[in-house]
């Protein structure tokens, strides 16, 4: 095995022996979905109302009803569509964030919020990955305070890059270029070729911005830097010095996102069924959302080992540990 | 290679020649304006230039003063035609880049002559000027008046002669031109429909088609060498030119239209109809190489149609049928002609989903509704399209259940199938949805060109396809079967109203059903009725139940009101439905269980079908539950995806 290889299993066994931080970050996730879905569920208890219209939404999928609530629906209940069922919901997203298709606002908020979250945590979290052993509550939160502002200021850089690449270049690329590609194209299979094309194009943009960001952060936790420029600076360098090995990482953890969709493509419930099969479908779903997480942060971690395996952060202390000053009724024992 | 083809063709439609050349005998129609035409696409300018020989006879009780002629090319001439105002008002421009199409790309057809030949000759051209009868609108080119030195009375003919030039447009609203493909509609200086009350003659709106008089065509088309044609007819000859070029021409009595296209491209299929009591008819299909594996999907679709609209409505007339697959984004998907029609498929098509077919039976069923029936789609779009619309649903029940739901993604080109989502005729393929949103924004009998452009789907194509349904499920199909197909024998190659409609609709069920057309076509009213209250209270050891039905909406229907005890027994109560409420008391052993109005779904109008039944074991924070839960992980997925970036 390569050593990409065993950096990206050293990173999984980082995430793997540090279960609680994978149990929080599902548990944040829910904190910040839970109110949204509580209230559609209470718009779908509304509009059901004592309506018999229920017995077949609650047995299998109405999609009577389903059209009557989403043609009455405003906010979140917009969102209310087939498209949520099943691995579609995977499919929907993934189309929405290559095509950047809006949201409702308050989605967007969620969305927003739940980033901040991750802004916060991040810190600690690869904090964690480096030292790769058992920092307990305190030392993970102080990790997440200590990095907290320094990613703010990474965010509004993070937020410029990808407003740039989601707004200008996205619609340079597929509203311009695309449209001039296929302006005369007479052939769908051609136009749909052109627009995988691009949709390569822009993924290897997102992903390599992805990648330095990345990089940044491991470099601002591991090496204590408080400038995010200067981090983002060393994480080009150290991508520039490395660039086989961190660009073959980053595929074999996207492979690994691959994989999770994949799975997930072949067990996704239906909508179906009742009673224990929706607490079944529920439980999957779930599982699915864990599997991401734990993707997520295997990027993380196994950029971190891969760092400290090349810039010989081995013995990696995120912070020295502190030498204390001599007490003064040290002379008079001497 | 030509000679062969027709005598293949001959074989298997066993046809008479005269049908094989496009002749029928006995006239079917009045053939009172025929074209014989000659044109010339230049590929290299993207020009048409064209002359025609137009016979027309005045088969109506008025005398013309002047003539009127369509000039539809000219609607995409400018940004300031009537078609493009009301594009823009309805947030629908026809062509996504049609603001920045250059002049070199927009249509434009001009007449260069215009020559009365008989009764009399003289030299029209330098009369001709535009007129704009729907709007005033000054801008607008696609209508032109001539008028007659000596007024054409009743009864007499008249021979005129035209000469133009046209531009063919970049692909736009079913016409014009895309790489090699090319399709030419509405493309020729078309007479208007001379009526007792005067010409009905409109200008080209952004919503609606289009109105002509039945004849008899003879074109000549002459496009490049090997370019293979589709043409409303029958290809009558075939000869090469010098220059590279080969004529074409088509012949057809008793249309209204004439459509072609032509393109080095096409993949070129032909099968056969057969029936044990219908004519048989050759179905000639003209396929884009990358749908080449879809070819008896095509077939099937149009099998269906052939055969489900001619047992129920008559027998198709001619004995062939063209089907043409269209480029992809030609925009000329999706729309009818006379014997021939443009389909509509992907290249990514997957089985279970029937969007091909229903396109497929929709425009093949236009034969019928449009072809034959002539109703004028300017005014009474519904008439055609409506019709169409339920006759589509019904046939793609017949042909293809179960079908499922499917959405596409990734700049719509992915498709994905929602395999526990079987859609209905009844909801679904009526399009109650579009309806629903649509039901208050315009009254039917509205003439169809002045419907608001974004209500116009909801209320010419659901609204009628679902009052259409609606009849047959509270009439029964032999009686409604029996409406349309004495609607569709008395007025096929003729030009129906809406009252000969209500009037066959009224004779044939032998009852007067004009207050229900009243409701459906004369009103904006909503169907809504629903149940306001049910409750079950001990009554001294029996159970008191009490039901309120509840009219929501301002329209009419009788209803039936089912309620079911929790022994199992049901009461099914009829109400004529007049008042805003009624109530029902029942005393029995056993509590109600629930209450339902309109039970069976005979009125599919209702816009609000949730309100239409109440249990007392609701079910809803279950499904709430259910849903929630669904919509959950698609939300987690959705935040997760964008906090990948984080």
């Amino acid at each position: 095995m390569g050593i990409v290889g065993v950096t990206f299993l050293d990173g999984v066994r980082r995430v793997n022996r540090a279960p609680a931080i994978l149990i929080g970050v599902w548990l944040l996730t829910c904190a910040v979905t839970l109110p949204l879905a509580l209230a559609m569920r209470a718009m779908i208890v509304e509009h059901l109302g004592s309506s018999l219209a229920a017995d077949a939404a609650a047995n299998g999928v109405n999609y009577e009803w389903m059209q009557e609530f989403a043609d009455q629906a405003t906010g979140i209940g917009v969102t209310f569509k087939p498209t949520i069922i099943g691995f579609a919901a995977v499919v929907d997203n993934m189309s929405a964030f290559m095509d950047n298709s809006s949201r409702p606002i308050v989605i967007v908020c969620a969305g927003g919020a739940y980033i901040a979250l991750w802004i916060f945590l991040a810190g600690g979290i690869i904090d964690r990955y480096a030292r790769d052993r058992a920092l307990h509550a305190h030392g993970f939160f102080a990790a997440c305070g200590v990095f907290f502002f320094r990613f703010l200021r990474l965010a509004v850089v993070q937020w410029l890059v990808y407003a740039f690449l989601f707004g200008a270049m996205h619609g340079w690329l597929f509203d311009r270029l695309y449209a001039r590609m296929t302006r005369d194209v007479t052939s769908e299979r051609t136009a749909f070729f052109a627009r995988v094309a691009l949709y390569l194009v822009f993924g290897v943009l997102v992903a390599g911005c992805n990648l330095v960001f990345d990089y940044t952060k491991v470099r601002a936790v591991v090496e204590d830097r408080r400038s995010m420029l200067g981090a983002v600076n060393a994480a080009l360098q150290f991508i520039q010095r490395n660039y086989a090995a961190a660009v073959a990482l980053y595929a074999l953890d996207f492979a690994a996102f691959l994989a999770v969709i994949a799975a997930y493509a072949m067990v996704a419930p239906s909508a179906g069924g009742a009673g224990a099969m929706v607490w079944a479908a529920f439980t999957i779903g779930q599982l699915y959302v864990l599997a991401r997480l734990w993707v997520k942060l295997v990027f993380w971690s196994s950029e971190t080992a891969l760092f400290q395996q090349r810039l010989a952060h081995a013995g990696y202390v995120a912070r020295p540990e502190p030498t204390w000053p001599d007490s003064p009724a040290a002379e008079s024992i001497s | 290679m030509r000679g062969a083809f027709v005598a293949i063709l001959s074989i298997v439609q066993g046809a008479t020649p005269a049908a094989a050349q496009g002749i029928i005998t006995p006239p079917l129609s009045p053939r009172n304006a025929s074209y014989t035409i000659t044109a010339r696409l230049d590929p290299s300018t993207h020009t048409i230039a064209a002359s025609e020989t137009l016979v027309w006879r005045n088969i109506s009780t008025t005398t013309a003063t002047e003539l009127r002629f369509h000039l539809y090319w000219n609607a995409w001439r400018n940004n300031r035609s009537t078609y493009m105002r009301e594009s823009r008002l309805g947030g629908t421009p026809p062509n996504e880049d049609a603001d920045n199409t250059s002049d070199a790309e927009r249509s434009r057809i001009d007449v260069t002559s215009i020559r009365l030949a008989a009764p009399f000759a003289a030299d029209l051209t330098a009369a001709q000027h535009f007129i704009a009868p729907d709007d005033d609108n000054e801008s607008d080119q696609t209508v032109m008046a001539v008028p007659l030195p000596r007024p054409i009375g009743a009864g007499q003919s008249a021979t005129i002669e035209i000469a133009w030039t046209a531009h063919v447009p970049r692909a736009i609203a079913r016409t014009g031109v895309v790489g090699h493909f090319y399709f030419i509609a509405q493309w020729f200086p078309k007479l208007g429909v001379l009526q007792d009350d005067g010409w009905n003659c409109h200008q080209f709106h952004s919503s609606t088609e289009f109105f002509a008089d039945y004849g008899s065509y003879d074109v000549s088309l002459t496009v490049p060498r090997g370019w293979i044609v589709g043409a409303t007819g029958v290809e009558r000859e075939r000869r090469d030119e010098g220059g590279n070029a080969t004529v074409h021409r088509y012949y057809q009595d008793d249309v209204h239209d004439f459509a072609w296209t032509t393109s080095p491209d096409y993949v070129e299929r032909v099968e056969l109809f057969e029936h044990p009591t219908l004519p048989r008819v050759t179905m000639r299909l003209l396929l884009q190489p990358e749908h080449a594996v879809q070819a008896d999907r095509h077939f099937a679709a149009t099998r269906a149609t052939l055969q489900y609209y001619g047992e129920w409505f008559g027998a198709y007339p001619y004995d062939h049928i063209t089907i043409v697959d269209p480029a992809y984004h030609s925009r000329a998907g999706g729309m009818e002609y006379p014997t021939l029609f443009t389909a509509g498929t992907r290249w990514l098509a997957p089985s279970g989903v029937v969007t091909p077919e229903e396109v497929t039976v929709h425009e093949a069923g236009h034969q019928w509704w449009y072809g034959m029936v002539g109703s004028n789609e300017f005014e009474d779009a519904w008439l055609d399209e409506g019709f169409n619309q339920f006759s589509t649903a019904r046939a793609v029940a017949a042909a293809y259940a179960p079908h499922y739901y499917s959405r596409r993604y990734f700049g719509g080109f992915v498709p994905y199938v929602f395999s526990d989502i079987v859609l209905s005729r009844e909801v679904d393929d009526n399009d109650w949805s579009a309806y629903a949103a649509a039901a208050r924004r315009d009254v039917q009998s509205t003439p169809s060109y002045r419907y608001f452009p974004t209500s116009a789907g909801g209320i010419t194509y659901a609204k009628t396809a679902l009052w259409l349904n609606t009849m047959e499920r509270w009439l029964g199909w032999p009686l409604l079967q029996r409406i349309m197909s004495t609607y569709f024998a008395r007025w096929k190659f003729a030009h129906p109203s809406p009252h000969d409609f209500f009037d066959t609709a009224t004779a044939v069920a032998g009852r007067d059903l004009g207050w229900f057309f009243d409701q459906v076509y004369r009103s904006s009213n909503a169907f809504d009725y629903g149940i306001d209250d049910l409750s079950s209270v001990d009554d001294g050891g029996e159970q008191r139940t009490t039901v309120v039905v509840r009219r929501y909406g301002e329209a009419i229907f009788p209803i039936d009101v089912r309620v079911t005890f929790a022994n199992g027994e049901q009461v099914t109560e009829h109400w004529e439905g007049r008042d805003r409420w009624k109530a029902y008391v029942y005393t029995r052993a056993a509590a109600a269980q629930s209450a339902e109005a309109d039970p069976g779904h005979v009125l599919l109008l209702d816009v609000n079908r949730t309100n239409n039944s109440r249990s007392l074991a609701p079910r809803a924070p279950d499904a709430g539950a259910k849903w929630s839960t669904i919509w959950l992980v698609w939300l987690e997925d959705c935040v997760l995806s964008w906090a990948s970036l984080a």
